[in-house]
């Protein structure tokens, strides 16, 4: 299994790095730095509101949009693809595990969109906090921030990659749940917000009320960090977990 | 010889669609031939024999292990799909070093094979060109590569032959003979007949989901008694020779050739019919040019098994 | 040399009837596709939703004495007027179900032809590229004009006719184009946008994806900049709030946001014309493999 894992990730980490795809999302994940350098300009001086600003592009931008599309887009992959595009029997007539074949293109397409998010965070994130470089704090958040990102590309992408085993039109019913549902429950109380990955994602970023966006937190209980990070890594290995399931016991029949 | 390949009572139904039903044999090491028209359920057979369908009912097993979900046995065994599909935007090499780096080869044993097999296929020139470029023909030989570049005991080809040139084909067939030779087991389907002929004359006959036949092809066309044999014999004295005959109880028919040289009887006994044709050309010096038997082939086998 | 005529060929001498519109085959078979699709019957009959509510709105409008005692400031509840087509034309839900529309019915039109490399069966008939192009248009132009011009006009009569006068049409003599104008802008618009992004993969699932998140990425643009710089030209990025800038010119309304409305216009037409570009050099007979 493991063996399998790790040769099907390296296939794939480096047949993904190699698609025009990835050049454009990859284009697309850049609109923070190019953001970020306007804002240094334009807030020359105000550190606060920089940041501040940072908060809503990370709330805004990577959290309720980049990572749900680029999630979306390789987390359906995993299996989607390879049925459209009729090259399954090339992985399932090898020696390879079925779970580990999920788990390998899982894993690679995981890490790809993850490297995509983090040079964009890293980059628009030290662009904006360049007055404090120097301060091991900077780096702290820096790294919060990346593995808060990391947990929620991990969990969307689990969830996308279990609906693109079992369903056809994985892509649509992924938008309804990824702009639609992750939406539309933070403005409901109580623990209805539960029932969504974002609300645990928000739980483990520092709570903010100021700006234009505090109506995506108006709501927000959060939970607990340490149940947060747990509910996220259950929901990775669940949905994941059922993608192996589904993927071992179906057949997969190609459109003639 | 022990079946390499065995089914019992194999079926399978896509909905209320038949694929396959009840298909119970065993292949042995050497080239078999599938056979059937599109839509027979060749491709539903070799689905099956390769994992990528499970049965509704009945059993595969390749070399003694049933197949759905069990990935070691593909260590043995290479598929050929029947599909143009690849992973376009990456290279000849960079696709095959890539599928060969599943068997846990090492580097440069991975590198060795893939030479190998591009070798074998002359792709070697045009290994770094991206597969989107490739032509249809090469898209075929780099499909035929990947499935025999671990050097598989058991080689399952769907089509091979589709979009190759005819020296293409005359030299995919040739390799396929030397691997027979080497004591593997292959198995090929098509929908063209002379590819097949070409290639081996153990078949299986597979029409709408069900095996017609299976065996040597000539064991075959004699299983089949009630459509009588038909050979043509071109000689001298064609009328002469028909008189021979004509009181025989197994000749069925008798009619002449436009040429008027040649003769062509229908007979359900062609062991006697040759017993005694070897018995009138001696005793009356006849010279027979050709003797020919334009139904003991394929087509022919199929078209009275299909009942054209 | 012998003529062609000895060899056994012979000169068809008929005339060549073309076909009067090259283009409608490809639109009917988009559309029948479209509807064939699983779901698709589901969400356009959702997408009627707001013309229900908003013709309910009009029969209210005209029925106000009878529901009058569920509405306090009745007089001021339902005022029909152009602020109240633009109000249907331009309301977040109708935009929404229109770019989900696209998905089903717009991701594949040159996509799947490019997977299955089909542009080589249009080119081969007496198809040239225009009537390819305006017979993929015509199957956005269809399910466009479906949800706005069609619900518009019938708007637009049911007022006259359960008002029971012309006031409507007298009072407000240029309502009537404007609607078909904004209509238009709508449908040519979403033709050209997903036109572009069909024709550039193969992939039907990344187009989808394209359609959907480009929609999104231009309100999320506008959110964030606007959030930073505070200034209303920032609006431009966002498509949904040029649809509104623009409805509201057409509809002689307030414009929403603080800048010329040409600028949205501008900017509409000037995706439309990168796409037409893009499409022109994209759509070829022939496939180039570098």
């Amino acid at each position: 299994m493991l063996r399998t894992i790790r040769e099907v990730f390296t296939f794939f980490f480096f047949l993904g790095k190699r698609s025009r795809k990835m050049k454009v999302f990859f284009l697309l994940s850049l609109l923070p730095v190019a953001l970020a350098v306007l804002v240094r300009i334009a807030f020359a001086g105000r550190s606060s509101e920089v940041m501040s600003v940072f908060q809503e592009i990370l709330m805004v931008y990577f959290l309720q949009f980049l990572i749900v599309i680029l999630t979306l887009f390789y987390g359906t992959s995993v299996c989607s693809e390879e049925i459209e595009g009729k090259t399954l029997p090339y992985l399932t007539t090898r020696p390879l595990t079925k779970g580990g074949i999920i788990i390998g293109k899982f894993a690679a397409y995981t890490a790809l969109l993850a490297l995509m998010v983090f040079v964009s965070l890293a980059a628009s994130y030290l662009i904006m906090s360049f007055q404090k470089l120097g301060e091991a704090a900077t780096y702290g958040a820096l790294l919060r921030y990346a593995g808060v990102l990391l947990l929620g590309s991990m969990a969307y992408t689990a969830m996308f990659t279990f609906l693109g085993t079992f369903l056809k039109k994985s892509i649509l019913i992924g938008l309804a749940f990824g702009f639609g549902w992750e939406t539309a429950i933070q403005y409901f109380p109580g623990s209805t917000q539960r029932f969504s990955v974002v609300h645990y994602l928000k739980s483990l970023l520092p709570y903010y009320s100021a700006g234009k966006f505090s109506i995506l937190t108006f709501r927000l209980e959060p939970t607990s960090p340490a149940v947060a990070v747990l509910v996220l890594l259950l929901i990775t290995s669940g949905f994941l977990g059922l993608a192996c399931l589904f993927f071992s016991l179906k057949e997969y029949m190609f459109e003639d | 010889m022990t079946a390499v390949i065995e089914t019992r009572n194999l079926s399978k139904w896509y909905g209320n669609v038949l694929g396959l039903s009840d298909v119970s044999l065993g292949i042995e090491p050497g080239i078999t031939g599938l056979l059937g028209p599109n839509g027979a359920g060749k491709s539903t057979f070799m689905k099956l024999l390769t994992g990528q369908l499970k049965p509704n009912i009945g059993s595969v097993s390749i070399l003694g292990r049933r197949i759905w979900n069990h990935f070691d046995a593909f260590a043995k065994i290479g598929f050929c799909p029947e599909s143009d599909a690849f992973y376009e935007e990456i290279s000849g090499w960079e696709f095959l070093t890539g599928l060969l780096s599943f068997y846990g080869f090492s580097k440069a044993e991975i590198r060795a094979r893939a030479e190998k097999a591009l070798d074998i296929v002359n792709l070697t020139g045009d290994k770094d060109r991206k597969i989107r470029g490739y032509s249809r023909g090469m898209r075929q030989r780099i499909k035929f590569a990947q499935a025999i570049g671990h050097d598989p005991e058991i080689i399952i080809l769907d089509e091979p032959l589709s979009g190759l040139d005819p020296l293409g084909k005359r030299k995919l067939i040739h390799l396929i003979k030397d691997y027979r030779d080497q004591g593997r087991t292959i198995l090929v389907s098509s929908h063209v007949l002379p590819e097949i002929e070409a290639m081996t004359s153990r078949i299986i006959l597979i029409h709408q989901g069900k095996i017609l036949a299976q065996g040597d092809i000539h064991y075959v066309r004699d299983l089949i008694e009630t459509h009588p044999h038909v050979i043509s014999i071109k000689c001298g004295d064609a009328r002469g020779l028909a008189a021979k005959f004509v009181n025989e109880p197994y000749v069925l028919k008798i009619h002449f050739g436009p040429d008027g040289d040649s003769l062509v009887v229908e007979t359900h006994k062609r062991d006697a019919f040759f017993g005694r044709l070897n018995q009138v050309v001696l005793e009356s010096a006849l010279r027979v040019e050709e003797i020919t038997s334009p139904d003991d082939n394929l087509q022919a086998v199929f078209d009275y098994l299909v009942g054209k | 040399m012998a003529t062609i005529r000895e060899k056994g060929y012979s000169h068809w001498d008929g005339a060549l009837v073309e076909r009067k519109f090259p283009w409608w085959p490809i639109t009917r078979t988009g559309i029948q596709l479209a509807f064939r699709r699983k779901h698709f019957k589901f969400f356009f009959s959702v997408s009627f939703l707001p013309a229900v509510v908003f013709l309910v709105g009009i029969y209210i409008s005209e029925r106000i004495e009878d529901f009058k005692f569920m509405i306090k400031d009745s007089e001021n509840f339902i005022k029909i007027n152009p602020a109240f087509f633009k109000t249907y034309f331009t309301n977040d839900f109708l935009l929404f179900m229109m770019v989900m529309l696209l998905v089903f019915s717009g991701a594949g039109l040159i996509a799947d032809d490019l997977k299955h490399n089909a542009l080589q069966l249009y080119f081969s008939r007496p198809i040239g590229k225009k009537d390819y192009f305006l017979g993929k248009a015509a199957v956005i132009f269809f399910f466009i004009l479906a949800l706005t011009l069609v619900p518009g006009l019938v708007l637009f009569f049911m007022k006259l006719v359960f008002s029971g006068n012309f006031k409507l049409l007298t009072g407000y003599p240029w309502l009537l184009p404007a609607i078909i104008g904004f209509s238009a802008l709508l449908t040519v618009f979403f033709a050209f946008y997903t036109l572009l992004l069909s024709a550039l993969s193969k992939n039907r699932r990344y187009v989808t994806i394209l359609i959907f998140a480009i929609y999104v990425f231009s309100d999320v643009v506008y959110g964030i900049t606007f959030g930073i710089f505070r200034s209303p030209y920032v609006a431009l990025f966002s498509l949904k709030a040029s649809f509104q800038q623009a409805g509201a010119v057409i509809f002689g309304q307030r414009l929403p946001y603080a800048y010329p409305g040409y600028l949205s216009f501008l900017v509409l037409f000037g995706i439309c014309a990168v796409s037409a570009a893009v499409l022109h050099r994209r759509i070829r007979g022939i496939e180039v493999i570098e």
